[in-house]
């Protein structure tokens, strides 16, 4: 893995960020109303935390059996006619990618973080094809060259004059920068509308999967998903293997936990999808890739995920939901968003660029940035000690791997 | 300790530690100043522990207004740079400097430490106190990442409190407080010093004594991290507070208890990010002044120059910040 940025280019990232006024700005209008919606979708659904209690058990149990869950969900998968595969690195998980694909095709995209943790949409582009973010804020954040800021909210840091701005140059038409936020979301409907149904391949996350069916489940509120998975011939889903939990009443569990602390009582939509699209309308023949794909492949990324299980302390870091909750709780995260991170953010953020990305020296950066100051794991559905994590973390940074 | 991946800030603060048994590495003599005219007795069962961040508070002060300085000034050129190399080339002689802060001002920062006594023999408690003799409790070690150091300091400390014969340890500072109740008992064997913190013991036995403050005042109360999240003290400095005649407590509606904003300088984060700790300082203060309180109120060295810096910097006039123990001794019938 490259080396990233020193210490002094880190920190000079961040004190620009936190001297940045519109993006403080936006983030504390984010916390706010983060806060309130939890809140209520909270006091509405107060069985939540009790659920939450039992998901941290479901991880707790699947997390160390995770290449086994995957082998079960891939046999799942392939009975249900679609392709499985485990990827031991990133680069093994883009070349199975980049052999489904090909080149020169027109791919679209829903939000995935393991996507982000790959490179994979660089990657595909690399390679010829032509490739749509179709997340709004991801789709914000391509169009601006920029990188997310936050794991479900990438252009949190954008103050909508900024994306009037960019959708102009984008789109070729005038948005005037106090244009209602309703024009904006639909201009972007109305420029990606046709490339749903022109795309040779679409291509999601997961936000957690069983084992016994094959099935992932994919929450969402935009219908980007819905769609990018539906309509195109072949949809290809990258899954990191720490979401995998055995079973179909388990995962459901995990998805209601993380919706309710990703601020939603309810999202407008929960894909369950496991297997291409079949029918048996004529003669009782069942023949694949009706309206829906015919081809469906899932790829369990490892990429580190079990030497991280191996670590007593560190492990916990793999029972995230990403539900984000604990980003709005930090008060570094509060003035510099995704700067203050990696791949993934804040102080969970280093445990991963120290293990799965191998990457010592940005790891150290965003370890000894973390304050330790405990709220995240207030916050958080699973109870994840990121304090904790960070001093062994440092610990491990400080004094080497071996005891 | 010389890890590259560590930032300067910390290993200055751990060289300190394990060459004077104190974060600044400056005379032992110096930090327990403030106990003069206490006559507190140097050997007893249960001790007052003191701990650097009051102690050396005036210094600390100091170094961090510095390093913010030198921070702002050349920020991304220059840092990160190893303290001793920083001091050399502005041509600094900090051990001078400190001393000079203390000559020159009236106001040590260690004000809570004498209060606490004070607060503690009110309550029939006559600790004692180790002054020179006191270990330092090595948490700066813990929370940059030299668990070996911290554990040897850790067993180092605990013989030097039990050959003192103490059984009972008083806590004030809340990182050294954690330390000695919580980290202490992991890395030592057959651990058995009690451990309790100051506030915990006042709750206790306060409530036989009437509490009068000697104005009117609104005051809201910062919860510092290390209290509230690692010792859970949340319910006692409330109940102290709501207990004293002229005070009136109003706290912020979601950032309090468990959901406390962090002040900024946590774990020596001021060292490593001083312009940045400013930053998350000035967010507290503003957090916290909405609630319309005069008086703001915490109980941690680290915290309360935190907020007072937020405050200067917001160009906050007749807000004051007082320590949890300053409020009880002056609420305390003469």
């Amino acid at each position: 893995m490259k080396k990233s940025t020193d210490f002094k280019s880190y920190k000079k990232e961040i004190m620009g960020a936190a001297r940045n006024e519109r993006l403080r700005l936006a983030l504390s209008r984010a916390v706010d109303s983060f806060r309130n919606n939890v809140k209520n979708a909270l006091e509405k659904f107060p069985h939540t935390a009790d659920l939450a209690e039992e998901v941290l058990k479901i991880k707790e149990k699947a997390v160390p059996e995770m290449e086994n869950l995957a082998r079960k969900a891939i046999a799942s998968v392939e009975e249900n006619r679609g392709k499985g595969y485990i990827a031991g690195t990133a680069e093994e998980a883009l070349k199975i990618i980049e052999d489904i694909t090909g080149t020169g095709k027109l791919i679209v995209k829903g939000k995935s973080m393991t996507g982000e943790e790959i490179g994979l949409r660089e990657y595909l582009e690399e390679k010829g094809n032509e490739v749509y973010e179709t997340d709004l804020g991801e789709f914000i954040i391509q169009k601006l060259g920029d990188r997310p800021m936050h794991i479900l909210s990438p252009a949190i840091h954008v103050p909508r004059e900024d994306v009037a701005r960019l959708f102009t140059e984008v789109m070729g038409h005038e948005i005037a920068p106090n244009a209602e936020i309703t024009d904006m979301v639909a201009a972007a409907r109305e420029y990606l509308r046709d490339k749903f149904f022109r795309a040779d391949i679409g291509i999601s996350g997961a936000n957690v999967v069983a084992a016994e069916t094959g099935t992932l489940f994919i929450i969402e509120n935009e219908g980007n998903i819905r769609l990018a998975t539906g309509a195109p011939p072949v949809h290809i889903a990258l899954v990191g293997m720490e979401k995998l939990v055995p079973t179909l009443n388990e995962a459901y569990k995990v998805s209601e936990v993380t919706w309710r602390y990703a601020n939603y009582t309810v999202p407008s939509y929960v894909n369950l999808v496991s297997g291409p699209s079949k029918t048996g309308d004529i003669e009782k023949v069942t023949t694949y890739g009706v309206h829906g794909p015919r081809e469906f492949h899932v790829i369990f990324l490892d990429g580190g995920r079990t030497k991280l299980a191996e670590y007593p302390k560190l492990r916990q870091a793999l029972y995230c939901l990403r539900c984000g909750g604990c980003l709005y709780e930090c008060p570094v995260f509060a003035v510099t968003a995704g700067h203050f991170g990696d791949k993934y953010f804040t102080g969970i953020g280093a445990v991963w660029a120290a293990i799965v990305n191998n990457d010592p020296e940005k790891a150290a950066a965003v370890a000894y940035t973390c304050l330790t100051c405990g709220r995240c794991r207030e916050r958080c559905p699973v109870k994840i000690d990121v304090p904790e994590m960070i001093i062994e973390l440092r610990k491990l940074l400080a004094e080497g791997e071996k005891d | 300790m010389s890890s590259e991946l560590v930032p300067p800030g910390l290993t200055y603060l751990a060289d300190n530690i394990a060459t004077h048994q104190n974060i600044l590495g400056v005379g032992k003599a110096q930090g327990a100043r403030w106990a003069q005219g206490l006559d507190l007795p140097s050997q007893a069962e249960t001790v007052f522990f003191a701990g650097c961040g009051y102690q050396y508070s005036a210094q600390l002060e100091r170094l961090t207004s510095l390093a913010r300085n030198v921070d702002k000034s050349i920020i991304g050129a220059e840092l990160p740079m190893r303290f001793a190399r920083f001091q050399k080339k502005l041509g600094l002689n900090l051990p001078g400097i400190y001393s000079s802060v203390l000559s020159g001002s009236n106001e040590s920062g260690a004000e809570p430490l004498k209060a606490a006594v004070k607060v503690l023999r009110r309550l029939d408690i006559e600790p004692g106190y180790l002054a020179e003799n006191e270990p330092c409790c090595g948490a700066p070690l813990h929370h940059a990442g030299f668990q070996k150091k911290f554990a040897e300091n850790a067993r180092q400390a605990y013989q030097q409190l039990k050959s003192a014969g103490v059984r009972r340890v008083i806590g004030i500072v809340p990182y050294c407080t954690h330390a000695l109740a919580r980290l202490f008992p992991l890395y030592v064997d057959g651990y058995d010093l009690e451990v309790r913190h100051f506030l915990e013991v006042v709750a206790e036995k306060l409530p036989s004594h009437k509490l009068r403050f000697p104005r009117k005042v609104k005051v809201t109360y910062h919860d510092p991290c290390q209290l509230v999240r690692y010792l859970s003290v949340i319910e006692e400095p409330r109940r102290i507070l709501n207990s004293i005649e002229n005070i009136e407590l109003v706290e912020t509606d979601w950032t309090r208890g468990a959901w406390a904003t962090c002040c900024g300088g946590g774990g020596g984060f001021e060292t490593v990010f001083p312009a940045l700790s400013q930053v998350l300082a000035v967010n507290r203060v503003n957090e916290l002044m909405e609630t319309g309180a005069d008086v703001i109120v915490t109980h941690c060295p680290g915290c309360v120059m935190q907020l007072k810096d937020g405050l200067r910097q917001l160009k906050i006039k007749g807000v004051e910040v007082l320590d949890l123990a300053q409020v009880i001794d002056l609420s305390m019938e003469k």
